[in-house]
């Protein structure tokens, strides 16, 4: 399991794909499961932007749109393919905010524990799991419950992840910088 | 008798309290931008935290852990209040790490050791 993180155009998707495609062998699909649901015209673009940048690439790609119940799809993944999960950030607030009791943490709670199970799923049955997420905790600390139960369940994950990761890395203006584990050749 | 191995107080459920209520030799403040937050008073703080760093040094084995949210690196923002919180917020961690024997900086649970 890969953590990447990175703020906002920071060029994590980027460095996400080419470790992808480093752990990939000749035998590999590369999954990518995305996870933002398309509501707005910007963020149509930078779907598009995405794909046609993936499209250029030698590999093949095979594209899930998943915003949540990530783990119906374990069963589509083989021992030698590798996922690349765009992003927890989208999955979390999906899960989250898609009908009322986010207002209660515990049900915060089990949401993110259900989402760091499948996770753990998701590397046990393929070569690797690459997951991309946001560094948004820099900016203050919300009061208004949706958002600081959001924050605190993001940043428990982001701990999970990492301890669970074999490499964690942080992206910024495109460089990657590793917190943890080995480098990957750029 | 039991001694009690430290005293947790988070800013976010708990008001903050002086030396003279301590209770064990080790005391942990989490959450201090959540302190800050109900009162952005540079110099309020800068005496709480010089108190505090009487008491720890009065004796043996005593410590206090600040565990505080770097928010200061978001865009500026348009209120006057938070702007406010945010300034005092990173005034009031300058004095603290330099105060402190030991400042870490932690990134998802990863610590990185920077005094």
């Amino acid at each position: 399991m890969i953590f990447i993180s990175g703020g906002v155009r920071s060029g994590k998707s980027g460095v996400a794909e080419h470790i992808v495609r480093s752990i990939a062998s000749q035998h590999s699909t590369i999954h990518y499961i995305a996870t933002a649901t398309v509501t707005d015209e910007e963020m149509r673009e930078r779907v598009i932007r995405h794909q046609q940048a993936r499209r250029l690439q030698p590999v093949e790609w095979v594209t899930w749109e998943q915003p949540r119940h990530v783990h119906e799809l374990i069963g589509a993944f083989r021992a030698e393919d590798v996922i690349l999960l765009d992003c927890l950030t989208n999955w979390l607030a999906n899960e989250l905010f898609h009908e009322p009791g986010w207002e209660n943490e515990s049900y915060c709670r089990q949401k993110a524990e259900h989402i760091l199970a499948t996770v753990k799923k998701l590397s046990i049955v393929s070569k690797a799991v690459v997951i991309v997420s946001n560094e948004l905790f820099s900016g203050g600390v919300l009061q208004d419950t949706g958002t600081y139960h959001f924050m605190k369940m993001l940043g428990w994950l982001h701990q999970q992840v990492v301890r669970a990761a074999s490499s964690a890395i942080v992206v910024q203006h495109g460089i990657p910088i590793v917190k943890k584990g080995e480098g990957f050749m750029w | 008798m039991t001694k009690i191995a430290h005293v947790w107080c988070s800013g976010y459920t708990q008001a903050a309290f002086l030396p003279s209520e301590a209770t064990a030799h080790t005391v942990i403040f989490e959450g201090v931008e959540a302190f800050i937050r109900r009162l952005p008073e540079r110099a309020y703080w800068e005496s709480f935290f010089q108190v505090w760093y009487e008491w720890e040094r009065g004796a043996e084995g005593r410590h206090v852990i600040w565990i505080g949210c770097d928010i200061t690196q978001g865009i500026v923002p348009m209120e006057k209040e938070e702007r406010q919180w945010r300034d005092v917020t990173g005034w009031c961690y300058q004095q603290l790490a330099k105060q402190c024997t030991r400042v870490d900086r932690i990134w998802c649970g990863l610590a990185e050791r920077m005094k």
